[in-house]
């Protein structure tokens, strides 16, 4: 798969996150998503199947197993809160 | 809980197993089906236990078996990996843990390698099978008309992912594309083995985490105290019936107003995953409770790997749970207030539930 290296630059984080994104909810436009829309709710609609998929290939691919640590899944809130968490994460593993 | 874990799955061979012989030996005209084995397959289906294949053999064999059988099989896996790695994905599709699994093989190594590398499946040879029906795992207390129609169930849901992945829009045009319909009701007595069975049976979307017996159920039911809620799902691949449940309680004697809305369980079947049944049955309940006089809603949430995508709705739903709260029993209290913007309900629910009354 393209993408696949590792890197802890944001910009790239970012990127490989919107990929997982439109592959979990099946939804191609997403690679476009802006990093202040909220993940939750009206903008992506991410619900329990697809966040549980986002979560496994985030930890299969990053080694951040982000339910763990974070109890309110708030990185979760944007795509933006998203890659800060999984960056600082990367940072200082 | 019980010292035997009960089988939700079996996981058959095919060669010198469900047949008696082996199928590419002979593809112009392949073995019958073992009579006393395909007996027995019936019998635990009709149980409500899941059938899958697991065979090193072309996949027409499984579809052979499945005519001389007239099983349904909720999964199979044919080709030439590991039965082991075979295992594991039948496993994660039907979400199953492997203790729930039990795999019935003729050949002694490849029992071995299925005991060694997954230790928690019970490992078994067909003489053990042929009497398995009359085990204890394989006897659940009470088998419901859902159970017995799991394997169903298991059929539309494929062909519902089928659909789903070949749909274009987002996730809810595409439940109204398929006409989901959701039924908030209050339980009723009929409900109970259900409720208990989803109870027992659901880890990915339970916030409590324990069994709650028949009897318990029954006292909730009747309880002015209590509001036990249903929710059940169709849409135009099938009927799944009752998915979910919630129970509902004030936060003591008196009920002063304003008051927190407890919550000791919400569960949902894992077949409703991707649905939008937990994300309306929580809408459902703040509404609820806010129409009750409730100010704020907790859930007490057990805090497992299993059960991520429950907190995932909790999150969808607005509620957090401070940090560092999780409590020595592993659970950690998510709540939100119940003032302002409440989560909303699709327009595909429809709410039978008396309004909830919080006082006696």
């Amino acid at each position: 798969m393209a993408g696949d290296t590792m890197t802890s630059d944001p910009d790239d984080v970012a990127t490989q996150l919107r990929q997982l994104l439109a592959d979990v909810t099946g939804r191609p436009e997403l690679v476009d998503v802006p990093a202040s829309t909220p993940l939750f709710g009206g903008g992506v609609g991410l619900d329990s199947l697809a966040g549980t998929l986002l979560l496994r290939q985030i930890q299969r691919r990053y080694g951040v197993d982000v339910a763990a640590e974070d109890l309110n899944l708030d990185s979760l809130q944007t795509l933006g809160t998203l890659t800060a968490f999984i960056v600082d994460r990367l940072g200082t593993g | 809980m019980t010292s035997d874990p009960v089988i939700k799955a079996v996981v058959w061979d095919i060669d010198n197993t469900l047949l008696n012989g082996v199928y590419l030996e002979s593809p112009e005209q392949p073995p019958a089906a073992d009579p006393v084995l395909a007996s027995v397959l019936t019998e635990l289906a009709g149980r409500g236990i899941l059938q899958a294949l697991a065979s090193r053999n072309p996949p027409e064999a499984a579809d052979y078996v499945r005519s001389v059988t007239g099983a349904r099989f909720a999964a199979a896996e044919c080709g030439w990996e590991s039965k082991a790695a075979a295992i594991g994905r039948i496993a994660a599709e039907l979400d199953l843990p492997a203790d729930a699994i039990a795999f019935v093989d003729d050949d002694m190594l490849e029992r071995a390698e299925v005991a060694a590398a997954l230790p928690d499946v019970l490992v078994l040879t067909p003489e053990d099978a042929a009497e398995a029906a009359t085990w204890p795992q394989f006897s659940p207390a009470v088998v419901t008309a859902e159970a017995r129609r799991r394997g169903e169930l298991y059929a539309e849901r494929r062909a519902r992912q089928a659909a789903a992945s070949a749909f274009g829009g987002g996730r809810d045009d595409f439940l109204r594309h398929v006409g989901t319909r959701i039924k908030i009701s209050r339980a009723r007595t009929a409900d109970l083995p259900r409720l208990h069975e989803l109870s027992v049976r659901t880890h990915q979307l339970n916030s409590a985490g324990e069994p709650v017996t028949e009897a318990e159920l029954a006292g909730l039911v009747e309880s002015a105290a209590y509001q036990v809620t249903t929710l059940r799902l169709a849409d135009d691949f099938g009927d799944d019936g009752l998915v979910g449940a919630a129970i509902m309680t004030g936060n003591g004697a008196g009920e002063p107003v304003p008051f927190t809305a407890m919550v000791p369980l919400v569960m949902m079947s894992c077949r409703a995953l991707g649905r939008g049944a937990l994300d309306a049955l929580l809408a459902w309940m703040c509404q609820a409770a806010a129409q009750a006089g409730a100010t704020e809603l907790a859930v007490p949430c057990l805090i497992t790997d299993r059960n991520v995508p429950m907190r995932l709705a909790l999150a969808a739903a607005g509620l957090r749970a401070e940090a560092g709260t999780v409590a020595p029993d592993g659970r950690a209290i998510f709540t939100r207030s119940l003032t302002g913007d409440l989560p909303a309900l699709p327009e595909w629910a429809s709410v039978e539930a008396t309004p909830w009354q919080a006082t006696p």
